[in-house]
């Protein structure tokens, strides 16, 4: 079994799907703010599947009612991390959840090596699994696609 | 993974166990039957929800609708209700009788499971919602190309209707055509469609509601 056949990683929402167009994207983000989601956008070249906090590009827009601004900055993040994965959040702030309710992949770099893992020997015939990515064994700032960040 | 059989007290010491350690207490909940089979001597499994919401469990089968084991929607919507809801509402239809205030008692992920596949994904997405935990084990393990492949299939399957019911499509309606357009670009979800397509179960739930609007109320 490949572990990632299709070279290309699969977290959050629609990552089996095509990629979305942003004509898609506007929709699921009309979607969020109709039921009072607050959008973020997020970047990361280190998606190991643990790194659960990615870099925030810019704060959580809480004040924004239209999908074209959301898409506005959108478009400025990946201008500025071409060959990052971006992603977009939209945060739930009712009582009693107060967490991200939607987060799906919009931007990857060109090319996605995945993951190996690694198999430590330990005490006796024990064996510890610890999971490696690729990409982030180069340094910040080349592991993106072709060198560039 | 815990079930009923071990009794009221094992459960309420094994949640606190599995908050001390870290782990997450999934609640099958096998043995539910001796309480909720008879309607005329026994405990409804919405009941049942509510005692082991407060036991504090963290995942709760509570029911599909639509798989192999009997169930009638709307009462089974109610137990997911239970489970999910911050303030319960009475809702008759569903089996609830009283306005039920949950405060900050923790929520219990509900999960279906039994006998559900990818096709029925738009049904389910429909009767559920977001917050449910769907477990495809037979339509998982028994695809023709494989367990990776049944999982690909499901997934793409889920994803596609979650995408298209934010879009706005009506999936109670669309949904059989929203599968077959996701799996022309995906031949392990067509895979799965071709094997379990067209497998229902029907049958007339013992656990239905007994609320039924009266005549006067009715028009």
């Amino acid at each position: 079994m490949m572990t990632n056949p299709v070279r290309k990683i699969t977290q959050g929402q629609f990552s089996f799907l095509p990629e979305l167009t942003d004509a898609e994207i506007s929709l699921q983000v009309d979607y969020g703010l109709s039921r009072g989601y607050a959008w973020s956008i997020e970047y990361t070249d280190d998606p190991h599947p643990r790194n659960t906090y990615w870099e925030m590009f810019g704060m959580p827009m809480f004040d924004l009612k239209d999908a074209a601004g959301v898409l506005m900055e959108l478009q400025s993040c990946r201008k500025t991390f071409p060959q990052h994965y971006i992603r977009l959040m939209a945060f739930d702030s009712t009582r009693g959840v107060e967490s991200i309710a939607m987060s799906f992949i919009v931007n990857r770099p060109a090319s996605e090596p995945g993951f190996g893992l690694i198999r430590q020997e330990a005490g006796g015939r024990t064996m510890r699994y610890t999971v490696h990515g690729y990409a982030s064994a180069r340094p910040e700032g080349e592991r993106g696609g072709n060198g560039k960040s | 993974m815990i079930d009923l059989v071990i009794g009221w007290t094992a459960i309420q010491s094994m949640s606190n166990w599995a908050r001390r350690n870290d782990m997450i207490l999934h609640m099958h909940r096998a043995g539910h039957g001796t309480y909720t089979r008879q309607k005329n001597h026994g405990v409804s499994f919405r009941v049942i929800a509510k005692w082991l919401r407060l036991a504090g469990v963290d995942h709760l089968h509570a029911g599909t609708a639509v798989g192999k084991l009997e169930g009638d929607p709307l009462t089974v919507q109610g137990y997911y209700n239970v489970c999910r809801d911050s303030y319960t509402r009475q809702d008759l239809p569903r089996g609830i009788f009283f306005d039920q205030d949950w405060c900050d008692i923790r929520k219990v992920m509900p999960v279906a499971s039994g006998g559900i596949h990818a096709g029925q994904m738009h049904q389910l997405l429909d009767l559920f919602g977001d917050d449910v935990v769907l477990q495809f084990g037979g339509g998982t393990i028994g695809h023709p190309a494989g367990i990776q492949a049944g999982a690909v299939a499901n997934r793409v399957a889920l994803e596609a209707m979650v995408k298209a019911r934010n879009e706005g499509h009506n999936i109670r309606v669309e949904g059989p055509e929203i599968l077959r357009k996701a799996a022309r670009g995906c031949s392990p979800l067509q895979q799965a469609l071709d094997t379990w397509g067209d497998i229902t179960f029907n049958y007339t739930p013992t656990d239905a509601s007994d609320f039924t609007p009266t005549a006067a109320v009715a028009h």
